[in-house]
């Protein structure tokens, strides 16, 4: 008995871009492989060439379509190219401002930090994935397109010695609170995720010479994205997330 | 909590293989053991249940539907079966393979693996974080046209396959559960007018349950990993669980389903109207807040159902009254008898 086939029905539709700046390692390779399975378009950047090819060679050996663009992401003409890439597949309809800097290792004091490596990771955290919502603008808004701003509970704690990087995601926080409620009358949908601790090689560099191997693999949060990719995008709009965490809420009209 | 702990024997002639109705009896022809909160307990027919509450108590019972999740597939293992647990979309979900309905798995199959089902395909996409026995699959065909076209109930070895409606409650409304939410199933219309002419209320939440069939397996209970399921506590719900406390009355939940969502819902001295996924995980470590009782039925040895119990009363108090319900033979799983065991601390007259 033949079953409706709704593969070729996606032909019909328009398709899905992801891009996902940090794809070369650690959440961004597990998150661009995972949209890829699921037969997003992916368009994935970062500065190391070799870690972007490993992840790519991957998707594309089980047919998945994807681009890998190496660069920094705080060079406006890398970000103009990123987008000029999306805008070839059909517009990106969802963003996910992944690659993140830590900052000093080991992290200092905020009263002995580097003021220099403050403006970098800001850079990094804040104006930069600003600057490429901004720029991706035309394209969100014809896709009703998502931007996940990547965070940490750093951003919320006060802990000592995570000032930098916390100061960064707790500004990226509340960058990405407004721009939902901004954003809203043209269509495109905000939310911030906190991956929760992962064994990766940002968190090494978190805790140098340390043994962090009783974190979990970045792939602990599958689940979570598979939820959140399938939601009502203007319903959860504004909302924060804990990949980990035990409630994934939906606001309750 | 140690895994052997929530360990205990009993003998399979208590599994219920059929339920009350092909038997030629009524649904609520099923018994009801009480546990006190002091730890003793009572022994009742399931249809005494509206006296043993109080006017001013509240049932909550699971609104969730049964669907027929359990998929015959071909994979290079010949030929498996394929029991769907938790939707995301209608081709994204967290399934189990298995050998068969009565042979569990976990089956030696790898990432990017495809089964077939009918003319369509199913990909595996990752194995579950943290629990190896399901998967997180990718569907060429909706999942609703091909449970409608090949499904059938979830079962397992100790009872034969029903018709759907068998797995379906008095309050089954929203189509969703991978599993019969069955702490209802001897609710009927007759038990409901008695427990509504004894001035009990009754209101209704959404949790649609996912495969039940896994054992804890972390040697500590309270570092299992447990999967998310959707659930909808609405406004209505939560302010008739917070009035009846306002007013001293009673909070029962109906099924294990039921804890879950309103102790997902709980914000620390009241409910609140909630929807989303929940992976709450209520142990001894947790205990319950939102209710004062719990209607369920008897639950499987190293189970987290168990471990939600023991928040209720204790492990020890659990084991004693799985001992008592053992020596009163006691009908297990979901066409079996009922439980109702009240929390600790609780006053009853």
């Amino acid at each position: 008995m033949p079953v409706f086939d709704y593969s070729k029905r996606e032909e019909h539709r328009l398709s899905n871009v992801a891009l996902v700046t940090g794809g070369g390692r650690g959440l961004g390779r597990v998150l661009a492989t995972f949209l890829s399975g699921q037969g997003y378009d992916i368009v994935i950047t970062s500065r190391t060439e070799d870690e972007l090819q490993d992840v790519a060679a991957p998707i594309s050996a089980m047919g998945g379509k994807v681009n890998a663009v190496p660069g920094n992401i705080n060079d406006p003409n890398h970000r103009t190219r990123l987008l000029e890439e999306t805008n070839l597949m059909g517009g990106v309809t969802l963003l996910v401002n992944n690659a993140s800097d830590l900052g000093e290792s080991p992290r200092p004091e905020l009263v002995h930090a580097s003021l220099d490596r403050l403006r970098l990771t800001l850079e990094t955290n804040l104006v930069s994935p600003l600057a490429l919502i901004q720029k991706a603008l035309p394209q969100l808004q014809q896709t009703h397109g998502l931007v996940i701003n990547i965070t940490s509970d750093a951003g919320q704690a006060g802990y000592e010695r995570w000032g930098i990087y916390g100061s960064s995601k707790a500004a990226l926080d509340l960058v990405s609170k407004t721009l939902a409620a901004e954003l809203k009358p043209l269509g495109i949908s905000v939310v911030t995720v906190d991956p929760g601790d992962m064994r990766t090689r940002m968190h090494q560099e978190a805790f140098p010479g340390e043994n962090i191997s009783d974190r979990p693999l970045p792939e602990v949060t599958l689940p979570f994205w598979a939820w959140l990719f399938n939601q009502d995008r203007p319903t959860l709009s504004g909302m924060r997330y804990q990949a980990q965490g035990t409630l994934w809420e939906i606001p309750v009209q | 909590m140690r895994r052997e702990e929530l360990s205990f024997e009993r003998p399979t002639d208590l599994f219920a293989s059929q339920p009350p109705e092909v038997r030629g009896q009524s649904r609520d022809d099923v018994r009801l053991m009480v546990t006190w909160p002091e730890g003793d307990n009572s022994h009742h027919e399931f249809t005494d249940l509206p006296t043993l509450l109080k006017p001013g108590d509240l049932l909550v019972v699971n609104e969730s539907a049964t669907l027929p999740a359990s998929l015959p597939a071909t994979s290079r293992l010949g030929s498996i079966c394929l029991n769907l647990s938790t939707r995301f979309s209608d081709d994204l979900w967290i399934a189990e393979p298995r050998w068969s309905p009565s042979r569990p798995g976990p089956l030696p199959l790898d990432e990017g693996d495809i089964l077939q089902i009918g003319d369509s395909t199913v990909k595996l996409l990752k194995s579950y974080p943290g629990i190896p026995r399901l998967w997180l699959t990718h569907f060429s065909a909706p999942t609703s046209t091909l449970m409608s076209m090949y499904g059938e109930p979830i079962h397992y070895s100790y009872a034969p396959v029903y018709p759907l409606e068998a797995y379906q409650t008095l309050f089954s409304r929203f189509p969703g559960s991978a599993e019969m939410p069955s702490a209802a199933r001897p609710i009927t219309p007759r038990v409901h007018n008695m427990l509504l002419a004894h001035g009990i209320g009754i209101t209704g939440v959404i949790l649609h349950t996912g495969v039940s069939s896994l054992e804890i397996e972390d040697e500590t209970v309270e570092h299992q990993v447990l999967y998310p399921e959707p659930f909808h506590v609405s406004a209505a719900t939560a302010n008739a669980v917070n009035v009846t406390h306002a007013r001293g009355g009673r909070v029962v939940a109906v099924g294990t389903t039921v804890v879950r969502a309103l102790e997902s819902a709980w914000t620390g001295n009241m409910m609140r109207a909630c929807a989303g996924d929940t992976s709450l995980y209520i142990h001894a470590g947790t205990g319950v807040h939102a209710v004062d009782g719990l209607l369920t039925g008897l639950h499987d040895p190293v189970t987290s159902h168990l471990a939600m119990l023991s928040a209720l009363i204790g492990i020890d108090r659990v084991k004693e009254a799985y001992q008592e319900a053992i020596r009163s033979r006691y009908l297990w799983h979901e066409f079996g008898d009922s439980h109702l065991i009240w929390k600790k601390r609780v006053e009853n007259n």
